[in-house]
């Protein structure tokens, strides 16, 4: 209700929407108006908090032992001496996973030039290899040691699955980094780079969306970000007042999505048993 | 500048709102631009940006080897695999010419086929086959009674293991309620601490399950309740689905806010900022 | 009494490398000398099993191939099981591949089945259309254009020439879809592009992993059934009365998980004895 200016232009483009909806709108599919209202909402929300993080209210984050730990992990590789070794993933640039995973790779290279400790970033997508070491060279900047970077720190391995983890487990067995941060996409491979890691005597943090794997890492790996922490892991790591306004308007989001499922369950159990209501299962449907 | 920083966020914006976008709109070129060439577009790049990727890797691999840095020798055999791999795909069709250029990678007898049964194969299967041996590792590092939460990973994970299997089928549902007494049992004696309390309930659980199953004529998957198939599709079913379906919920969310910041411009990772 | 206490907790310490020696034979010995364990189907197999029964005569099916060699020992008897059913019923059998290793595979599978085993006709029978890269866009063409998609076959030959191809225009044209599946691009992917918008039925065969990822699917109805892993695979086999390689892994599976439950409840066991030990001094 603060911001002015958001609820002028949000009421302005609803507005809009209203006229072109009773002119008839052409060349849109009605049966996803359900759809397309809620990602305008959904997209409102989020920027609504983006906006009031920026005019300096402050969110309260839980704290994310993972994320803690992380500056943590650099650190015992520092006065140990040997590498960090920083696996993005095994899925290309499209998967947004990856995209997270190549941001947080920003924060740790950041971590690592601050602390002069090696890094070895091994990819599996020469796109991602391109993306991976131009973060690497920023965050190598913006630290003042753009000396300690060199594009070999990023390297390609191979696109197979098997051969990738095959790869990265050498690595762990010859080199030893006393830290395995796995921060992506993964797949089967998981468990085989968690466990090598483990036997090494690493300090291991995942974070991965990847449903399936996310047991294993939680198994073998001594923190886990499951999930949307994740995806939260670029706000907490840089404290930039639009992430972290991105992640309240997320759980506000899902707040609403919470109540939308209870008042769903509500309105189908009317409509199955006495006839009351509406087919709600036929609003919510996507076409 | 202006090329490294402000062009590809336009790009970005322009063409993750057409994506998002034109999937409400039913005009046939964006529709067509949204199905089908928005994704293909991208894997062109991915497929010529492969050439990147690979020579980076084969410089490195030379590299070694020139330096004789520790274990140059490994890098002879990735070297000989990755230009085995490039003739075979690229200049050996057949040893006969019946052979058709692209179908030469699936057919019998050719060179390409023969890397993927007798290399390819082989090696896949065996780091695969690394899961087994580390799955069972880390469950008995892992599953350990540290808490309630840990002790009901713990018995889900037996139940789905040994239910999900043949022997599952083949374990009695009243083993799985004797069991059960001997459990409730040891849970009786970390809270009353009291022997007499703890024979009693056990005692008492034995009887009961004992009567019923002499009064039922022991029924190998009755109760149900008890049986390990049916209690691992009820897991699999309820419990499971809910959780499953909550992190896929988040997960979506995630993804959502994460790609709206990139079409929104707020995040700018990929230009390294 | 001591004894045994102190045996639970050297099996407490015990490394790891004794853990796979022991996983190893007890894997080893089932294959060379199977027991024969009965397999009894779960709801989620016999769903798919009288789907497939159900279907009307003659119908179009489209099998969509994803997985790898590393994943054949679980996949390829699904695959298998999967084909035998549909020609055994006289289906018309389309094999698309959404991955690249996924073509192999299901020329392994077709020389297996339609080959050798019902002596069907390549062409009117069944069509290997083969991989195309894309991911999902793959999915969406089928939907929209098969055509489009695939101009040839894995053989080179124009999809015009191809009899059994009159007719197939889209996704729609097929009466079922089945998928088996490792991962991405997969069963997730067909039941969101393809068979729920559409509204044509499919259900697929997954990894014992993807089962709790793919399993809100089956519960909600978009997919019909899910045999999941080799245990599924199995139990298909069982139902079509055709044991293959699924049935006799499981006796090895079965050991092997009953040998790992011991380690754990030996872990749990060294856990508590060292515990009160601890409190005691």
């Amino acid at each position: 209700m603060k911001d002015r200016q958001f609820w002028i232009v949000l009421g302005s483009l609803f507005v809009v929407f209203l006229i072109y909806w009773y002119l008839g709108h052409p060349m849109f599919n009605a049966n996803r108006v359900v759809m397309f209202i809620s990602i305008v909402a959904i997209s409102a929300t989020l920027l609504y908090n983006i906006r009031m993080a920026e005019r300096g209210e402050e969110f309260y984050l839980r704290p994310i032992p993972g994320l803690k730990a992380v500056e943590e992990a650099v650190g015992r590789s520092t006065e140990m001496g040997k590498p960090v070794l920083y696996v993005p993933g095994i899925m290309d640039m499209d998967q947004v996973e990856t995209v997270a995973g190549v941001i947080v790779l920003g924060h740790v290279a950041k971590m690592t030039a601050r602390y002069e400790t090696s890094l070895n970033v091994p990819v599996s997508r020469s796109i991602v290899m391109k993306a991976a070491r131009e973060i690497c060279r920023e965050s190598y900047m913006i630290e003042g040691r753009p000396d300690m970077f060199h594009d070999d720190m990023v390297h390609y391995l191979t696109d197979d699955q098997f051969a990738y983890a095959a790869g990265v487990n050498g690595i762990m067995v010859r080199e030893k980094p006393a830290a395995c941060l796995y921060m992506g996409k993964f797949y089967a491979e998981s468990l085989i780079l968690a466990e090598t890691g483990n036997s090494i005597g690493a300090i291991q943090i995942a974070g991965t969306a990847s449903q399936a794997q996310i047991p294993f890492f939680v198994t073998a790996c001594d923190y886990t970000l499951i999930g949307e922490e994740f995806f939260a892991a670029s706000a907490y790591l840089s404290q930039k007042p639009e992430l972290i306004g991105g992640v309240r308007g997320q759980d506000m989001v899902k707040a609403g999505v919470i109540t939308i499922i209870i008042l769903a369950t509500l309105f189908r159990f009317l409509y199955e048993k006495w006839g009351i209501g509406f087919d709600v299962v036929k609003l919510l449907t996507v076409q | 500048m202006i090329w490294k920083r402000q062009i590809p966020i336009l790009i970005v914006a322009v063409v993750g709102a057409i994506t998002l976008f034109g999937w409400f709109i039913d005009q046939p070129d964006i529709k067509s631009f949204v199905d089908d060439d928005a994704t293909q577009w991208y894997d062109i790049l991915a497929s010529f940006a492969i050439i990147l990727g690979a020579l980076n890797l084969i410089k490195l691999q030379f590299q070694k080897v020139a330096k004789k840095k520790k274990g140059w020798p490994y890098s002879l055999f990735a070297i000989g695999g990755f230009f085995f791999a490039i003739t075979a795909g690229f200049f050996i069709k057949s040893l006969d010419n019946t052979v058709v250029w692209g179908a030469h990678v699936t057919t019998e007898g050719t060179l390409s086929k023969w890397i993927f049964d007798y290399m390819f194969t082989p090696l896949s299967a065996t780091m695969f086959s690394l899961l087994a041996f580390f799955v069972a590792s880390a469950s008995y590092r892992a599953f350990r009674i540290r808490n309630f939460e840990a002790t009901l990973l713990l018995a889900a994970g037996i139940i789905i293991m040994v239910g999900r299997v043949p022997i599952g089928s083949m374990i009695s549902s009243w083993f799985i309620m004797y069991i059960s007494v001997l459990a409730l049992g040891i849970g009786v004696n970390s809270w009353k601490k009291n022997k007499m309390i703890t024979f009693g309930v056990v005692g008492i659980g034995i009887v009961i399950v004992t009567i019923a199953g002499f009064l039922t004529g022991w029924p190998i998957d009755q109760p149900g309740i008890f049986y390990l198939p049916i209690l691992q599709e009820w897991i699999y079913f309820y419990p499971n689905v809910a959780g499953a379906r909550a992190i896929m919920i988040g997960i979506g969310l995630g993804i959502f806010a994460t790609s709206i910041r990139y079409i929104l411009g707020i995040e700018k990772s990929y230009i390294g900022e | 009494m001591n004894g045994l206490t102190e045996l639970i907790l050297k099996i407490g310490k015990v490394d790891r490398r004794w853990i796979f020696i022991v996983l190893a034979i007890v894997v080893f010995i089932p294959i060379l000398v199977p027991i024969g364990m009965p397999i009894r189907a779960t709801v989620t197999t016999k769903v798919v099993y009288d789907t497939i029964e159900n279907l009307p005569p003659n119908s179009n099916v489209l099998v969509s191939i994803e997985y790898s060699p590393s994943t054949k020992p679980e996949n390829h008897p699904m695959a298998i099981s999967i084909l035998r059913h549909l020609f055994k019923n006289d289906h018309k059998v389309f094999v698309t591949c959404l991955w690249p290793d996924g073509q192999f595979m299901a020329q392994d599978a077709l020389k297996q089945v339609a080959k050798e085993e019902f002596g069907k006709i390549y062409g009117e029978d069944y069509v290997l259309l083969g991989f195309r890269p894309g991911g999902e866009a793959v999915i969406k063409g089928i939907v929209s254009n098969i055509r489009k998609l695939y101009t040839v076959d894995v053989n080179q030959t124009k999809i015009d020439e191809i009899p059994m191809m009159e007719g197939i225009y889209k996704f729609s044209d097929f009466a079922f879809l089945f998928t088996v599946s490792a991962g991405f691009p997969g069963t997730v992917e067909w039941v969101q592009y393809a068979s729920d918008p559409t509204g044509v039925p499919m259900s697929s065969g997954v990894t014992s992993i993807q089962v709790n990822e793919v399993m809100p699917y089956v519960q909600a109805g978009q997919m019909k059934g899910l045999l999941a892993g080799m245990p599924g695979a199995a139990e298909y086999e069982a139902l079509i009365g055709q044991k293959g390689s699924a049935t006799s892994g499981m006796d090895a599976q079965s050991i092997a998980h009953l040998v790992i439950v011991l380690f754990i409840i030996l872990g749990n066991a060294a856990f508590f004895i060292e515990r009160q030990r601890s409190r005691k001094y």
